[in-house]
């Protein structure tokens, strides 16, 4: 018997949950061939999933790399839906836009790809910069697609001064306003964060997402 | 001005108001100790005061997320975040005492060629038919075209024995009378935790004495890369503080050597020096800066051979000499340079890894001589930071830990004291046990106690925190507890040495069966039994038993760099051959560092 639509959503959302990277593409390919809507597939889906994975986080039942391999799983299923995604989607829906890196002076990125990937699994448009970003490249991104928000991550003590920069550029353009400030990292605090009056710090990636919606003022 | 007292350690005293900082800055600033890891940045938890009278602002965000509920409510504080503005009366929490730090090890032969030797001779006086200079005489009679004019005032020339001082060919003093037999030297290993000295006879190669200490330089962050921000924040100010902490601490364990040695600091000629890159920039005064930020280039990383005095080093000869080890990179030290000289990495036949653990895990690989490197950001955990119940290796660390179904856990707790938390070794034998009798999964999950039966061994030792997991391993004043969060981090450390290990053997084309030998060096590496390394997956099982351990092979190399000008010039040559892989820029690293983040790798 043909499964339901709920069913395979749900086989989605476990693959992710489950860290399947190697099954997903043949749910996602069975719920397409079912004839379901590709969108339903990634929101109630893959997204889903990755939410779970998410919450687990939180608890500390899922590690940094339990969540990226999570990632490659929603990646995966992406990588068949999104072909079948309507083309002019949501066409008066608010976008909501964030420009993240890993500031000037650093290498190491996996906490920054972490907290990219929730974002973008929490619906954010997200304009990747990498790592050993020049400072002024965040600001220049923000200005170029319109973003409301900027996260900056770092895992060097040394590199922390660079954080604060961003927000003095952003200030010198009276900008700062517009756009807010995110900054995150092994070393970083809260009170780091109010000291360089960046808008907010979170703690880990699943923080990350809930400051960036109120950052925003997304729903 | 205001006071600030602390009464159990019968301590008090005035400070200037206009100072302004918080509480850390006023209690280092009155060099009282206090234990500050992170360097101030609200980011470890581990500067706890208690607060017993005054005034203090309302808790801050930052303490409320590294305190527990029971100590807030006992009134604990970070002094980092501490800003007074009324008398205070505190106590300092976890105070430590001094743990014996580990000198020795494994010394290669060598070819015994002292840099610094010395040539006893006879003047005999002038006559006033004859009245050539004193300067031709001692030329002369030293052999040398030179007389450097700095030797000339030394001391007042005259008829009789003399000995002349040598580095190398260079004359650097003379001294009156026979002095041939009495010649020291002091081999040096600063590391970014402890910092260790040899008092060497430089005459026969043998070791007096040894003197270790905590490197002061902690007071101002625990790693390197805090304490390269302290000096980004401060400036040369803060540059010239970090040297001279150094500088002193060595001029008081050479003086504390010579004195149960019964020796004059005078007689000792040279110190040399191996470290990592960050300490040997501090130590000699250079901008460590750069050390610190991509794309992590040192200012220098060849060898040095300067004036002591030149750097504040006082307690020896007046004209004694500093050599400095050659280092690779920022993150490839003398140290490591020293290390795998030691080993003999260079001239193996076979295929040999050297791993020295720490903050920062250094590994070098030996295809047959051929030798690529890497560095891994271990983080403090394996050192016991930023572990729940973590501490130093001081009295009451719990420093083994065996796990058995009928008598539970077993501790095992430096100066058989009360446990108070669990040291370095003491957290890596706690995971292993909770790996070894599925009390943590290879995911790095504690187990769910509902997913248990009835009867179940392990049950006990859960202890439930909300919905939070944590396994009690003992009791002391306090429970110690293993949580999820502690298990992470170590899962952290793991997973960035394996990965580091991995790459580095992907990158030669071998798998671990090539490889002959791993050889683990540091003096915390020393510390670590090859189960605990095994056992909690920071080396593959593989190599359990090829895995040998060489001690601080760092201070070694120092001393091989005193006794024998030969493996000085070797010592520079290898740190030339050395290949460097930049992990977080290497392709594929982040998938590598996923599969490495699993307990149970073969």
């Amino acid at each position: 018997m043909a499964k339901s639509k709920e069913e395979l959503l749900q086989q989605l959302s476990d693959c992710v949950f489950e860290m399947e990277d190697e099954n997903v593409a043949d749910a996602a390919n069975e719920y397409i061939d079912a004839g379901y809507e590709a969108l339903d597939g990634v929101l109630k889906g893959l997204v889903d999933g990755m939410n779970r994975a998410g919450q687990m986080y939180e608890e500390e039942e899922y590690f940094v790399t339990d969540l990226l391999v999570c990632s490659d799983a929603m990646y995966n299923g992406l990588e068949v839906l999104k072909p079948h995604l309507p083309l002019d989607q949501d066409a008066d829906a608010v976008n909501y836009k964030c420009v993240i890196g890993v500031v000037e002076g650093d290498t190491h990125d996996i906490g920054k790809n972490l907290v990219r990937i929730m974002l973008e699994t929490a619906g954010f448009e997200v304009y990747d910069l990498g790592r050993d970003v020049p400072l002024i490249s965040f600001v220049e991104k923000a200005k170029e697609v319109d973003a409301q928000l900027i996260c900056l991550s770092t895992l060097m003590t040394t590199t922390m001064p660079g954080m604060k920069e961003v927000v003095e550029m952003l200030e010198k353009e009276e900008l700062k306003d517009k756009v807010k400030v995110m900054i995150g990292g092994g070393p970083i605090s809260q009170a780091y964060c109010d000291q360089i009056n960046a808008d907010g710090y979170a703690v880990n990636a699943i923080g990350a997402v809930t400051l960036a919606k109120e950052l925003v003022g997304m729903a | 001005m205001r006071t600030i007292a602390l009464p159990r350690q019968n301590i008090k005293f005035n400070y200037d108001t206009d100072i302004k900082g918080s509480l850390l800055n006023i209690l280092i600033a009155q060099q009282i100790f206090i234990e500050s890891p992170c360097g101030g940045r609200s980011s470890c938890g581990k500067c706890k005061i208690k607060h017993l009278g005054g005034d203090l602002p309302p808790l801050s965000v930052d303490e409320e997320k590294r305190l527990t509920q029971k100590e807030i409510e006992e009134g604990i504080r970070l002094a980092c975040l501490i800003y007074p503005e009324t008398d205070l009366e505190i106590d300092i929490i976890d105070q430590e005492a001094n743990h014996p730090v580990l000198t020795g090890g494994y010394v290669p032969e060598y070819q015994c060629n002292p840099a610094i030797w010395k040539k006893p001779i006879e003047i005999t006086k002038p006559t006033l038919t004859d009245q050539t200079p004193y300067e031709v005489l001692f030329k002369k009679a030293l052999a040398i075209n030179h007389l450097p004019w700095d030797v000339l005032r030394q001391i007042s020339m005259g008829e009789g024995t003399y000995t002349g001082v040598f580095n190398q060919d260079q004359l650097i003093g003379l001294e009156k009378g026979d002095t041939s037999e009495l010649l020291y030297g002091v081999a040096v290993d600063i590391g970014t935790t402890t910092v260790v000295t040899s008092l060497i006879n430089l005459r026969t190669g043998e070791e007096i004495d040894s003197e270790a200490a905590i490197n002061p330089q902690k007071n101002f962050g625990q790693d390197v890369l805090t304490r390269i921000t302290y000096v980004l924040d401060h400036g040369k100010n803060g540059r010239d503080q970090l040297q001279t902490a150094i500088v002193d601490s060595l001029n008081e364990m050479i003086q504390t050597m010579c004195e149960r040695r019964k020796l004059s600091p005078s007689l000792i000629y040279e110190v040399a020096i191996a470290a990592n890159c960050t300490m040997m920039h501090i130590v000699l005064g250079v901008d460590p800066l750069s050390i610190g930020k991509s794309p992590y280039a040192p200012i220098f990383v060849e060898e040095k051979d300067i004036s002591a005095k030149d750097i504040g080093l006082t307690a020896l000869s007046s004209f004694g000499r500093v050599y400095c080890l050659p280092a690779v990179s920022s993150y490839i030290g003398a140290d490591i340079v020293a290390g795998a000289y030691v080993a003999k990495l260079h001239d193996r036949k076979d295929k040999v890894l050297f791993i020295d653990i720490g903050t920062n895990g250094e590994i070098v690989l030996s295809n047959r001589g051929k030798l690529v490197s890497c560095s891994c950001a271990a983080g403090p955990a394996l050192e016991g930071m930023n572990i729940s119940s973590g501490m130093r290796a001081a009295d009451g660390a719990i420093e083994e830990v065996h796990f058995d179904t009928e008598k539970g856990f077993i501790l095992e707790v430096i100066g058989d004291k009360t446990p108070v938390g669990l040291c370095g070794s003491g957290i890596l034998a706690a995971i292993r046990e909770l790996l070894k009798h599925n009390f943590v999964t290879v995911r790095g999950n504690i187990v769910k106690p509902e997913e248990l039966e009835v009867g179940d061994p392990r049950l006990s030792y859960i202890d439930l925190e909300g919905k939070k997991r944590r396994i009690c391993i003992g009791e002391g004043p306090t429970k110690i507890l293993i949580t999820q969060g502690d298990v992470r981090q170590v899962q952290l450390a793991k997973s960035a040495i394996l990965s580091g290990f991995v790459a580095l053997v992907n990158a030669m084309d071998l798998t671990f069966a090539d490889l002959d030998e791993v050889i683990v060096a540091g003096q915390f590496g020393a510390h670590l039994p090859v189960e605990s390394l095994v056992g909690t997956g920071i080396l593959p099982k593989a190599v359990k038993d090829k895995i040998t351990y060489i001690g601080n092979s760092s201070k070694t190399g120092a001393y091989l760099a005193l006794m024998s000008l030969e493996s000085r010039q070797e010592m520079a040559t290898l740190a030339k051959a050395f290949d460097y892989l930049e992990l977080s820029v290497t392709k594929g690293y982040e998938r590598l560092f996923v599969e490495c983040s699993q307990f149970n790798v073969k």
